[in-house]
């Protein structure tokens, strides 16, 4: 949003210097010249940014994509939900939606689940690939740490969330991993991507 | 074996070299427009469908920015209702040959002969005295740009719900700005010129032919 004001308040600068600068004979050629350029070169960021103030969350249950911001509709999505009493500061407040450049640009605070969700992505076909770019457009957000086993990686604590510590009316706690809405069968490292999928981690007890 | 075609254009060169064959086109209608008899109101009609088509295809690759609505609208001005019609479907399915041809094209058709129709309402404000009056078609033209858009996207409805359509129009905004940019600089480089050849060609009405003869004389 504050990139679109911006670009609008330069619009009209760059259009006021323009039209002073030429005769009124020839002021609407230059103006529309002027226009069509400063469009063309800012395109990209314009409908990025529209794109993000008007996304609507999808409302069909039984698309994996169900909550999600429309604009990443056949693009690849990781979730991180996190217990209610161990959600990282600034995310306590419903499910933020951050995009692949790390823009938070939509928080749906009606979603049973506190965390974020990192999308826009597209082309990945391993798991943890996917989760690596999505934990980097975040910067230090969400960082990762592992412990590799014989028989695969082991997630150990996401933004320092670790449920191994943690107590309460349960045997145990992990980071459990789900996709496309299923429990994975297999580890993140071993999990072949839809072009479309959703990568969801949440903390599962035993 | 010679690959004489292995030279590969990137985005910014063949948008250049399109530009360079509309260039040509224009030219040379231009030219052949000059050597038309004054009231040869189809044929001009059909050398500017030539051009619309040409200018459609090659400016695609940027984005929502075409001659066709602007000329469609001019052909509303002067010469009315009907034929602006006649070019506008001429148009969409000219250009959608290449294209694409599809149900869209039907939209389009609409959409184009909706703006050629409030050329032909307005005519009488957008020319005024002989000469157009370019601050009031560039706002015309940039209105048609959002009736246009938003005439072919309903043929979204015929996929999505009528509650979502809303946010499909509010999505396809900064395309339908571009669109609109774009027409306010074919009127404001353009316009003149595609009117002073449309007032050259606009046909004189023939002298009524008498069929039946007087009998009585006083």
């Amino acid at each position: 949003m504050s990139e679109l004001i911006g670009l609008a308040v330069l619009l009209i600068l760059l259009s006021l210097v323009v039209a002073s600068s030429f005769e009124e004979e020839n002021r609407l050629k230059a103006l529309s010249v002027a226009w069509v350029v400063f469009l063309l070169l800012t395109f990209s960021t314009i409908a990025t940014e529209w794109a993000r103030m008007t996304a609507v969350l999808v409302n069909q249950e039984d698309d994996p994509h169900y909550g999600l911001p429309d604009l990443w509709d056949g693009k690849q999505v990781v979730c991180l939900h996190f217990p209610e009493r161990n959600v990282p500061a600034g995310f306590d407040d419903g499910r933020h939606h951050i995009d692949y450049d790390g823009t938070d640009f939509m928080t749906d605070v009606e979603w049973n689940e506190t965390g974020a969700c990192i999308g826009g992505f597209s082309g990945f076909e391993n798991g943890w690939d996917l989760l690596d770019a999505a934990i980097n457009a975040t910067g230090d957000d969400f960082a990762v740490t592992t412990t590799s086993y014989s028989f695969g990686l082991m997630i150990d604590s996401i933004a320092g969330v670790d449920p191994s510590t943690m107590a309460g009316e349960f045997n145990g706690a992990y980071w459990s991993l789900y996709h496309n809405g299923a429990l994975s069968m297999v580890g993140i490292a071993d999990l072949e991507l839809d072009p479309d999928s959703v990568v969801t981690w949440r903390v599962d007890t035993w | 074996m010679f690959d004489a075609h292995a030279v590969a254009l990137g985005p910014h060169g063949m948008l250049a070299v399109n530009v360079a064959m509309l260039s040509i086109i224009g030219w040379a209608l231009w030219r052949a427009e000059q050597k038309l008899s004054f009231g040869s109101d189809w044929i001009a009609l059909s050398m500017l469908g030539v051009f619309a088509i040409a200018g459609r295809v090659l400016l695609d690759p940027i984005p929502n920015v075409q001659p066709v609505t602007v000329i469609v609208l001019l052909a509303g001005i002067h010469f009315g209702a009907t034929r602006s019609i006649a070019l506008a479907t001429a148009v969409a399915l000219g250009s959608n040959l290449i294209m694409g041809h599809g149900l869209w094209s039907f939209y389009q058709a609409i959409g184009w002969s909706a703006v050629g129709i409030a050329g032909a309402l307005l005519a009488d404000r957008l020319y005024v005295d002989g000469r157009l009056a370019l601050p009031a078609l560039a706002g015309v033209a940039a209105i048609s740009a959002f009736a246009f858009d938003w005439i072919v996207s309903l043929s979204a409805l015929h996929s999505l719900s009528a509650d979502v359509f809303l946010v499909y129009l509010m999505a396809g905004i900064p395309y339908d700005l571009l669109h609109a940019v774009g027409n306010v600089a074919f009127v404001a480089w353009l316009a003149n010129s595609l009117s002073d050849i449309m007032t050259r060609h606009v046909a004189i009405p023939t002298a009524m032919v008498v069929n039946d003869v007087a009998t009585n004389r006083v």
